[in-house]
């Protein structure tokens, strides 16, 4: 059947939106269903909390929106990373990295201790 | 986005967020779809897969950050339809606002205005004033003569009333006289025409002859604002000046509480006062020094350089025929520059402590506003207990309710602001015209501008959180649970010692407090106004009567004075009539010091006395009984041997053995020492003001004392009955057919009199009113509280009267309840009264601000409201019927 799902960390799905967004202006729908691809169905988020953090990227100027036709025929609204937004996604997941090797070391020489 | 943006696109906002959620529903319905499910399977497993609609809704308006806003809108639109559900409560709450805020923000809009606001002049900072009084012009010439060297400039201006008729009836304008450099100095400019230059300060006028800078609002008022203004003539004293500019709306004049109409140069007072002008007069102290610090300049810098041209200052202009000791005082008296951002305003010294003793009285006012609309706050809260918990109960955050509550608080206080705008704009006009007198007008710019908008906006706020935080932080103590198993039915629910009881107590101490000043100044005014200050100033019409501008020369002068007196004392209805250089309690008057040959040591100083002149038939006039000796009688002229009729406190003071028949000697100006004969004693009467002690007064004969003929006297006039001013329109009848030149000014003496007690009277009036307001808003406190907890103890009093209680019981039950905090607040009261009266010593007249008879009866007034306030519903107690209750329970 499915793999098992886990909880988002705290913060990242910030982060996870920019990085989606970053490929090109998408809505909210979409985004949605290229966070659940990406992820490979791992992470699991209610599809409506994504648009809490939606609106607040857009508050804080890390995104753009504008509403464009889409594929439906309807209006539909478009999110585009801005240029502040890049600087911002480069910035936290450089710290991610640094963040997860730490753990990773961490849990490895733990690990290594033990056995 | 800026949040007030998002807030104006509000509409628009959730009409978008709602297109976008909906279109995300839709696109996960019809994948849904795609995948073979039904229609209503789809709709069910993307709602599932969506989550909450409106949940996510308002988690985006959240951060969107308008929600707050959102609520609070909320809260007023609830507040506004609870406010109107008790209109009652609605009423009391914002009426004693309107009052408290209303009173704050008159009286600071006079104290704005007299005691903290600048000169609306350019960098009044900068301004020095020569310190302290007033000067004369030859010592303003010598400091005119070296201004650029002690500042960046100096002037000098005098205040003096105009007379703008040609001829007749006198038409008074307040008027300056100004040095050339008046309007430069202080930085203000014409907004039309020009102001003045030095030029049209030489004596006798410039190059474009007299000229008169007028102010806006004389501009206005006479000339209705026409441009055309510039160039046209105006009659001052029966000189001609032209006009050449107007001042801006804001510059009233270099003085608080004065305003200005027209200004002339100083050097034009040699055309219009004559031979009489004090141009020259080394003892004519009538100048205020003002100047302007050079840039980096400090008032001590500009003193220093003043003092080291001091000598040279003071040898020029020594004044004539001063004693010796007088004029080394003169010589060696230190010019001293002081700060001057508000101008000098003897208004100001005057008026500066009663009017904070009047801004802390309101400010008391208002605390006592604040604590009764805390009280029915608290009670309405009590009330509201199952609402507010029912709200708790379903998962509303404390803080919200405690929001909720303050927002409440915050309305009414607005509303209250609002009410109190009004009311301040008309009660600060009214001080201001009680506080003018015959001889000045008061006028204060007291357009309501930010500082006073600013100010009641700061006080409302203050206000609400004052009675809005006790109900607020009483309900985070409320645990839902009990409050909703306890429903409302209580006994006796309060402890003795609750919120409400403890703001009871400081609304009495603090009420106390202005019983106890608006009886010391109430009493205080009441004992000036019925004092004897020896003259009947009901019957006496006081003449100012100018003979300047005639034709007459200085020796027809007193003839044609004399053919006045006779012709007024001839007009029907008048029973006497007589001249004297100087009008009793007109503030006016003149000293010499009288030698006592046995007392050598005694300095001049100790030696003063007061001196007037008078005609025949004048003490008649005022009522002021002769004790021994004679009147002046036409034997006393010029030539006769001198003589003088002295007071009372003179006789005491300087006089052994008989005093009649004495003879004395004293300074008479520039004749030198002279010796007079004393053939008369007069009881003492007022002479410079009604409450100082009446000093020693030595009355001359008019014609022995100026035998060159004074250019204006004062003619006091008395009526057999009725009042003096009916007299006025025959007396001006009969003096026109002496001489149409003379020019007139006629005032009751009762105006002097009163305008000498304008200040007690203003405080006696004003912390009366606020007295009474204090004891009506702690009534009504005091009602409020009793009947509430009437209301309350329902259910026990009726059981305790089921059970046999007298109805007299239950009323001694009800007053034990106000007996406690009316107890502490009268000790607490009496004990602040005490300290605040160190404050108000130097206000009362003829009594002791400790004064216990005063304390006791304002306790005892104080504990008789506060017992009707109580009665009335403890009387309600008494007739609840026990049945009754009993089935309702």
């Amino acid at each position: 059947m499915t793999t098992p799902k886990s909880d988002l960390p705290q913060g990242t799905l910030d982060l996870l939106i920019l990085k989606v967004v970053a490929l090109g202006p998408l809505h909210g729908y979409a985004i949605a269903q290229r966070l659940q691809q990406i992820s490979r169905d791992v992470v699991q988020v209610p599809q409506g909390s994504l648009y809490p953090a939606l609106h607040r990227l857009e508050n804080r100027n890390l995104l753009v929106a504008e509403w464009r036709l889409s594929d439906t025929g309807r209006d539909a609204k478009f999110y585009r990373l801005t240029r502040k937004g890049r600087a911002y996604m480069q910035d936290e997941t450089d710290s991610w990295h640094r963040l997860t090797t730490a753990i990773g070391l961490i849990l490895d020489a733990a690990e290594g201790e033990a056995s | 986005m800026t949040w007030l943006q998002r807030l104006l696109q509000r509409d628009r906002a959730e009409r978008q967020l709602d297109a976008e959620l909906r279109d995300h529903l839709e696109r996960l319905v019809a994948e849904y779809r795609r995948a073979g499910f039904s229609e209503s399977d789809a709709r069910r497993k993307a709602r599932l897969e969506f989550g909450g609609l409106e949940q996510v809704k308002e988690e985006c308006r959240d951060v969107r950050g308008t929600r707050w806003l959102d609520e609070i809108a909320q809260d007023l639109r609830y507040g506004f339809r609870l406010l109107r559900q008790s209109p009652a409560f609605t009423f009391v709450a914002v009426a004693s606002l309107a009052l408290g805020i209303g009173a704050n923000s008159a009286i600071f809009a006079l104290v704005d205005d007299v005691l903290l606001k600048s000169l609306p002049v350019r960098d009044p900072q900068r301004l020095i004033l020569l310190d302290d009084g007033a000067w004369t012009n030859p010592i303003w010439e010598q400091i005119r003569a070296r201004q650029s060297e002690i500042s960046g400039g100096a002037t000098a201006w005098n205040e003096v009333r105009f007379d703008l008729s040609r001829a007749g009836a006198t038409e008074f304008v307040e008027g300056l006289w100004t040095s050339g450099s008046f309007f430069d100095v202080l930085g203000v400019p014409a907004v039309l025409g020009r102001t003045f230059t030095a030029a049209d300060d030489d004596r006798g006028g410039g190059p474009d002859g007299p000229v008169a800078v007028i102010s806006y609002a004389f501009w206005q008022r006479r000339f209705g604002g026409e441009a055309s203004v510039i160039g046209r003539t105006l009659t001052l004293d029966r000189t001609p000046f032209t006009i050449v500019g107007v001042t801006p709306p804001s510059f009233l004049g270099p003085s608080q509480g004065r305003s200005f109409d027209v200004a002339v140069p100083l050097g034009t007072q040699a055309i219009v006062r004559g031979p009489g002008h004090w141009l020259d007069a080394r003892s004519t102290w009538v100048l205020s020094i003002m100047a302007r610090l050079k840039p980096g300049q400090t008032a001590e810098q500009a003193t220093l350089t003043l003092r080291a041209m001091q000598p040279q200052i003071r040898e020029a202009t020594l004044p004539d025929g001063w004693p010796q000791p007088m004029l080394a005082q003169y010589l060696s008296e230190g010019l001293t520059f002081v700060s001057a951002a508000a101008g000098p305003s003897g208004f100001r010294t005057r008026y500066e402590q009663p009017l904070w003793i009047i801004m802390a009285v309101v400010a008391i006012v208002l605390l006592i506003a604040c604590a009764n609309i805390a009280n029915l706050m608290l009670a309405r809260a009590a009330s509201r207990r199952h609402e507010l918990t029912l709200r708790l109960a379903l998962g509303a955050s404390r803080f919200r309710i405690a929001r909720q509550l303050l927002v409440e608080s915050l309305l009414l206080a607005s509303l209250g602001a609002a009410f109190g705008l009004l009311f301040a704009q008309w009660g600060s006009r009214i001080i201001v015209r009680q506080l003018s007198t015959p001889r000045s007008t008061v006028v204060l710019d007291l357009t309501l501008d930010w500082r006073v908008v600013g100010f009641t906006a700061l006080v409302a706020v203050l206000t609400a959180l004052l009675f809005g935080v006790a109900p607020a932080l009483r309900m985070r103590r409320v645990d839902p649970n009990d409050a909703l198993k306890e429903q409302g039915r209580t006994f006796a629910g309060e402890g003795r010692y609750s919120i409400g009881t403890s703001l009871l107590a400081v609304q009495v101490a603090l009420t106390l407090v202005l019983v106890v000043g608006a009886g010391l100044f109430v009493r205080t005014f009441e004992k000036l106004a019925t004092l004897d200050i020896g003259i009947d100033k009901g019957a006496v019409l006081v003449v100012d009567v100018d003979i300047s501008r005639t034709t007459a020369s200085p020796e027809a002068r007193h003839d044609l004075f004399e053919r006045v007196r006779a012709a007024a004392a001839a007009v029907p209805g008048v029973t006497g009539a007589g001249f004297s250089l100087i009008t009793p309690v007109s503030g006016a008057g003149w000293n010499g010091p009288v030698e006592l040959p046995d007392r050598p040591e005694v300095p001049t100083r100790e030696r003063m006395t007061f001196l007037n002149s008078a005609t025949p038939g004048w003490f008649a006039t005022y009522g002021t009984r002769l004790r021994a000796g004679r009147d002046f009688d036409a034997r006393d002229v010029d030539g006769a041997p001198q003589v003088a009729i002295a007071n009372e406190t003179f006789i005491r003071r300087y006089v052994k053995g008989d005093p009649l028949g004495q003879t004395l000697r004293f300074e008479r100006g520039p004749e030198g020492v002279q010796p007079v004969q004393i053939v008369g004693i007069v009881q003492d009467a007022a002479y410079r003001a009604v409450r100082d002690p009446i000093p020693p007064v030595l009355y001359l004969p008019l014609l022995q004392a100026h035998t060159d003929g004074p250019g204006r006297l004062s003619l006091s006039v008395r009526a057999a009955s009725g009042s003096p001013a009916l007299l006025t329109r025959s007396l001006a009848a009969a003096i026109g057919q002496v001489d149409p030149d003379l020019s007139l000014t006629f005032r009751p003496l009762a105006a002097f009199v009163d305008g000498a007690l304008v200040r007690e009277r203003l405080l006696a009036m004003l912390s009366g009113f606020f007295g009474g307001l204090a004891l009506l808003l702690a009534g009504i406190g005091l009602y409020g509280m009793t009947s509430y907890s009437v209301s309350r103890r329902r259910a026990e009093i009726g059981i305790r009267m089921a059970l046999g209680a007298h109805s007299s019981r239950v009323v001694a039950l009800m007053f034990r309840r106000i007996a406690w905090p009316l107890g502490l607040g009268l000790v607490a009261g009496a004990a602040l009264s005490y300290w605040a009266s160190q404050y108000v010593t130097t206000l009362l007249y003829n009594l002791d601000a400790r004064d216990p008879a005063t304390f006791i009866g304002a306790a005892l007034f104080l504990s008789v409201v506060s017992a009707i306030a109580a009665w009335l519903p403890a009387r309600r107690a008494a007739r609840i019927d026990p049945a009754r209750v009993l089935r309702e329970a």
